[in-house]
């Protein structure tokens, strides 16, 4: 059974494939490319399913596949390589999963739209997917940064799918450039850990020496490793921030947030992929692949915990006011990865990779379901001119409802499993020896309450209510292509919590919370359990239970859907109805701020036009002036010099005679003083 | 080795038999206007004479060195590689003569001026000793001044002959005292012996004149400053074909002549105590770059132009002895030297050749002559386009391999600011052969220029140049361990 794991970089490889094929072949073919991105997609996926039944049959595999900088004479190895684990396995079925109900979904609604640029669309889908695919299975920092920044390139193509409008090529270039910022930090961090540790391996099975492990050593003081006149933890910390850098820059998290409304601009199948299981995932996906280093600095985890709930906070309140419904999704994109990243950074691995998963799901479900809503009002999105769509797609309806009830987190959608668990994890690690983290914990918990209303506010607009505009009463109908992946995911979503239904597993003493058996269990080094050691023993992290366990797990979850039912209720309330009015006057200033995304826009804007552009435009001058300078300078001073040159030569033969003569005396008395001839 | 052994100067032979063959069918048919048997007697045989020193540089004739007439030839495989420029650039120039002299009176006497120049500078190659040295290079010298002056009734063209000739009896007269001033110090002319004695000889401050002044007689002859005032005048006055043959071929002999005696008769470990001459070539070196590109970049007359950038590339050829400290691999920099030379005498007289042919068809001498003379005549501003570019070091022709060596080597000697000096230099020389280019190819043309005619042989001689000088970038890969290995024995 191990040999299966030989085809594992066929996973990205057939992608690939359908890449090279879409991009030279797609015009010729029936569907412009799609169908060989269905196949290979499909192939991927039951590749990845192989990949975690070898997994759970206890075969966690790692092996390099080339070699590209290495030998005697360098110090470190780069290296291609594969790891396969409880996580990247995982990882590899959520991707493929997501991946291939987009592209059946994109036959719906780019296909059947008569969209121009298939064979490109396709393309650039395939390549996306390989490069996500890649990066999950890479078994090194360096491999996995090399992806990640293809997959920045693909989302990058993709926004800017419809580059002849004004906006997309414009989204584009801020996703492309504000991820960059990041990825700066995330580039000198993998420096820094070659630096240090001479390797960049993430560990697995067989491998000798990775980072990860080799820091815990340092900290023990077991290993040397170069920190730079730093203490190994404060090193440590520095660099997992270097590399936080990156994770924030493309899971939109604050401050770098503001690139993922825009990127609303791609097509929708798009925004489904990058928002449920590619590119803002990679982000998340790091610090999990990478925890053993992360839960080695408390200040680093306070500082992911702490981003991650302000920025769920944050994200969720500017969700409140938005009009398109795309926009609502994108605003619940980085409010939700806040919550992983608040699991993450509160010591709730566990929680964080399911709330990934979970949201991996309904998320790809919503922005499917917005995709048919929007092909059926022929693509406007705002959704004060949709309503009463409930009885015209049914079928886009409760799917729909099921993702947004996960999304609000109403028990028993999967949403509510995950979100509980994150927030209960987070608790009772600040109840312990870490106050700090109840404060990310408090505003986790209030972003819940803004959760529900915005969710409710959304589906009661879109699908309740009476019609609000002609094409609301007349929509466009939608086919199975569309149907299909809506209703895969609609019960998915529904019943996905079943893999870790901790609390019950709690009250009733039953074994179900696998995912938790199931991360428990990886490689050596690489499992929840020794993540758990490493947070008690080297972060200080400890659980506490004023409650008691079962009490403390109770009331938390309580708290949560209480919020998240006050929430909904709230936007129930408000949009009920027929014909629901805007709420968002009695806001007062707090509208206008709100709606302008508190600024942000803005300063970033600064920061680029206002700051950035003035010290180029600087350099700029120092340029021309003193550069260009110099070098004009030196041209006129040599023709000048050239000019006088050629004014030597007189034409008179007497006169070169004598410079003649002049010069070999120079020569022969120069000589003769340095060298002492006439001594 | 060879037997008889005096067949080992048979390039030499050959250049100077055929230079008799053409005086006698000039004795039978004085003034004979039979021009192709006369132009095709001197390509045949200066063909021939590259034929038989590329054949001995293969077989490995000159290796170990066969010693003629005891020491005062010494065939070689340095003496051999020099002769193979010589005779290809006079074959060259034989070949364009041909239509440049369309209709000239003299004719006859031109191609045994030309065939008896080279038998000097292929003897200069070979000298053993320093008085043969000094009458081949007069041998070489006395034919070229009456070829410069050789367009009677053209002013600028006596006046230069006459420059030329003063100019040189002056160097000539210091060359000789030169010698004479080292026979003074080491008793001996013949090269090998003069190398023995002057270590650590008795009077420094003789010898050190000596030293210097048999150099000024090879900076003559490579018109390397100060001695190169001859040099723009001369070119620019002489018929074209001639400016071709003094600038590669005659700049060559200087610089056979420079290598062998400077390396073989003053080692300079041994001298350097009564005279640096290497930091003299250094200074020279420096200087002639310098002051060539600067004052070839402000002229507005092509071929002066290029008189001057022949200056200048006498600079670069010079780092061959100027890198030669000791430190490093002598024979590398000696031997881009002469590859150098090589190359430079198949683009130089190309470019040459090409001024030849626009002066054939009466285009003006400045740059503005030239405005669009590709629209007319594609095929020969794509070889000045080849030339141009590949005497600025642009991996279009062999300049850019030889360079790359003259510096490469100029580095690992140890005098890289030598290096840096000649690559600035280059990217001076850059500027102003591009000119020419821009003004053939995307200036608009000007009026009243008529191209009608091609001339099949001169345009044949300039293609051939540019050929080689292409064939050469990738060819000298092969080539240039023949410079090397000869570098290398005439060193150790």
């Amino acid at each position: 059974m191990a040999e299966i794991t030989a085809f594992a970089p066929a996973i990205a490889v057939l992608p690939f494939v359908s890449f090279l094929v879409a991009l030279f072949a797609g015009k010729y073919l029936p569907k412009k490319g799609a169908l060989a991105g269905i196949l290979a997609m499909g192939g991927s996926l039951v590749l990845s399913l192989l990949m975690l039944y070898t997994v759970a049959t206890g075969h966690a595999h790692q092996s390099t596949l080339y070699t590209w900088v290495g030998g005697e004479a360098v110090p470190y190895e780069l290296t291609f390589g594969i790891l396969l684990d409880q996580l990247s396995t995982l990882m590899l079925v959520i991707v493929s999963l997501i991946s291939f109900l987009v592209h059946v979904f994109s036959l719906g609604y780019m296909n059947d739209e008569d969209e121009g640029g298939l064979p490109r669309y396709y393309a650039e889908l395939g390549l996306f997917s390989a490069s996500m695919l890649g990066f999950v299975f890479a078994d090194n920092l360096l491999m996995a940064f090399m992806f990640f920044e293809l997959v920045g390139l693909c989302s990058y193509l993709l926004i800017g799918f419809w580059f002849r409008e004004a906006g997309p090529p414009s989204a584009a270039k801020k996703a492309f450039l504000v991820t960059r910022f990041g990825d700066y930090f995330f580039l000198v961090g993998v420096v820094a850990v070659f630096a240090t540790f001479g390797t960049a391996a993430f560990g697995g099975p067989g491998v000798e020496e990775s980072f990860p492990h080799l820091a815990e050593l340092a900290l023990d003081g077991e290993a040397s490793v170069n920190t730079f006149g730093f203490a190994p933890r404060t090193w440590f910390t520095i660099v997992g921030l270097l590399v936080l850098g990156g994770v924030m820059g493309k899971s939109a998290q604050f401050p770098f947030h503001t690139w993922l409304p825009d990127a609303m601009e791609g097509p929708t199948p798009v925004s489904a992929l990058i928002h449920a299981a590619t590119m803002v995932a990679a982000g998340v996906y790091l610090v999990a692949r990478m925890y053993g280093f992360y839960a080695l600095s408390p200040t680093a985890l306070a500082v992911i915990a702490f981003v991650g709930g302000f920025t769920a906070l944050f994200a969720a309140t500017m969700g409140v006011v938005k009009r398109e419904i795309k926009q609502v999704l994108a605003y619940s994109t980085i409010s939700q990865y806040g919550y992983i990243m608040l699991a993450l950074g509160g010591g709730g691995y566990v929680a964080g990779v399911f709330h990934l998963t979970t949201h991996a799901v309904f998320k790809a479900l919503l922005f499917l379901g917005a995709g048919s809503v929007i092909i059926a009002m022929h693509h406007n999105e705002n959704m004060w001119d949709m309503g009463g769509l409930k009885e015209e797609m049914p079928v886009t309806y409760y799917a729909f409802l099921s993702g947004s009830l996960a999304l609000a987190g109403i028990v028993p959608f999967s949403g509510f499993w995950s979100k509980d668990e994150v927030l209960f994890e987070t608790l009772i690690h600040g109840l312990g020896d870490s106050p700090l983290l109840l404060g990310a914990y408090a505003m986790g918990l209030l972003a819940v309450f803004f959760t529900g209303f915005y969710t409710f506010r959304m589906v009661l607009l879109t699908f309740h209510g009476e019609p609000r505009s002609d094409t609301a009463r007349d929509p466009h109908g939608v086919r199975w292509k569309v149907k299909g992946p809506l209703a895969v995911l609609g019960a998915l979503a529904a019943v996905a919590g079943v893999i870790n239904l901790a609390p019950v597993a709690e009250l009733t003493g039953a074994h179900i919370d696998f995912l938790h058996s199931w991360l428990f269990h990886g490689p050596e080094g690489l499992n929840g359990e020794h993540y758990e050691e490493l947070l008690e023993g080297v972060a200080g992290y400890h659980a506490a239970y004023p409650l008691g366990e079962t009490l403390t797990m109770l009331a938390s979850a309580a708290v949560s859907l209480g919020l998240a039912l006050a929430g909904a209720g709230l936007a129930v309330a408000l949009y009920r109805g027929p014909e629901p009015v805007e709420h968002t006057d009695k806001l007062g200033a707090l509208k206008t701020v709100l709606f302008n995304n508190y600024y942000q826009d803005e300063y970033q804007v600064w920061l680029a036009e206002g700051l950035t552009a003035r010290v180029a435009r600087a350099a700029d001058t120092v340029d021309v002036s003193i550069v260009d300078g110099v070098v004009n300078f030196v041209s006129s001073l040599s023709l000048f010099t050239g000019d006088r040159l050629r004014r030597v030569q007189t034409g008179i033969v007497s006169n070169y005679a004598a410079l003649l003569t002049l010069g070999l005396t120079l020569l022969l008395v120069a000589f003769g003083v340095m060298q002492g001839w006439f001594l | 080795m060879i037997t008889p052994e005096w067949a080992a100067a048979a390039p030499t032979l050959v250049l100077g038999v055929t230079a008799l063959v053409l005086f006698a069918f000039d004795s039978i048919d004085p003034e004979s206007s039979n021009n192709p048997v006369l132009a095709g007697i001197a390509v045949v045989g200066s063909l021939a004479a590259m034929g038989v020193s590329v054949a001995y540089l293969v077989a490995g004739v000159g290796d170990p060195a066969v010693e003629l007439y005891g020491g005062q030839l010494v065939v070689d495989g340095m003496a051999l590689f020099f002769q193979v420029i010589f005779t290809s650039v006079t074959a060259l120039v034989a070949l364009a003569s041909y239509d440049y002299l369309e209709d000239m009176r003299h004719q006859a006497e031109y191609y045994i001026l030309l065939l008896l120049a080279a038998t000097g500078m292929s003897l200069m190659a070979a000298a053993g000793s320093l008085a043969v040295g000094f009458v081949a290079l007069e041998l070489a010298s006395l034919p070229s001044y009456g070829l410069v002056a050789f367009l009677k009734q053209n002013r600028g063209s006596a006046e230069a002959g006459l420059k030329y000739f003063l100019i040189g009896a002056l160097s000539s007269a210091v060359f000789a005292y030169g010698i004479s001033l080292v026979y003074a110090v080491s008793g001996s002319l013949l090269i090998d012996a003069v190398a023995g004695s002057v270590r650590n000889a008795g009077q420094p401050g003789v010898l050190g004149v000596g030293v210097l002044m048999v150099l000024g007689g090879f900076a003559f002859k490579t018109a390397s400053v100060p001695f190169h005032f001859w040099a723009p005048e001369a070119y620019e006055g002489a018929p074209a074909p001639i400016s071709a043959f003094l600038s590669s071929a005659s700049k060559a002999a200087g610089f056979a002549l420079a290598f062998r005696v400077m390396t073989v008769a003053f080692p300079i470990e041994g001298v350097v105590g009564a005279v640096d001459w290497v930091l003299a070539v250094q200074v020279l070196a420096v200087v002639t770059m310098t002051l060539g590109n600067f004052a070839a970049a402000t002229q507005e007359n092509v071929k002066r132009m290029l008189a001057y950038s022949s200056v200048g590339h006498a600079g670069y050829v010079l780092i061959g002895l100027a890198a030669l400290t000791g430190t490093g691999d002598g024979g590398l920099v000696l031997g881009a030297g002469m590859i150098h030379l090589l190359v430079y005498g198949f683009m130089n007289t190309g470019a040459f050749l090409f001024i030849a042919l626009a002066e054939y068809w009466g285009v003006g001498r400045t740059f503005a002559d030239y405005n669009g003379l590709a629209r007319r005549a594609p095929l020969a501003c794509v070889a000045m386009t080849v030339f141009m570019f590949s005497l600025a070091g642009l991996p279009v022709g062999g300049g850019f391999v030889s360079k790359y060596y003259l510096f490469a080597g100029a580095v690992n000697a140890g005098v890289w600011w030598l290096a840096l000096v000649g690559a600035v230099n280059s990217a001076l020389s850059l500027f102003y052969y591009s000119r020419v280019v821009k003004a053939m190819w995307i200036e608009e043309p000007a009026e009243g220029v008529d191209v009608s005619s091609y001339p099949s042989t001169l345009y044949a001689a300039v293609i051939t140049a540019a050929v080689v000088t292409v064939v050469l970038l990738p060819a000298l890969g092969l080539f240039s361990g023949f410079a090397f290995d000869a570098a290398a024995a005439v060193l150790f």
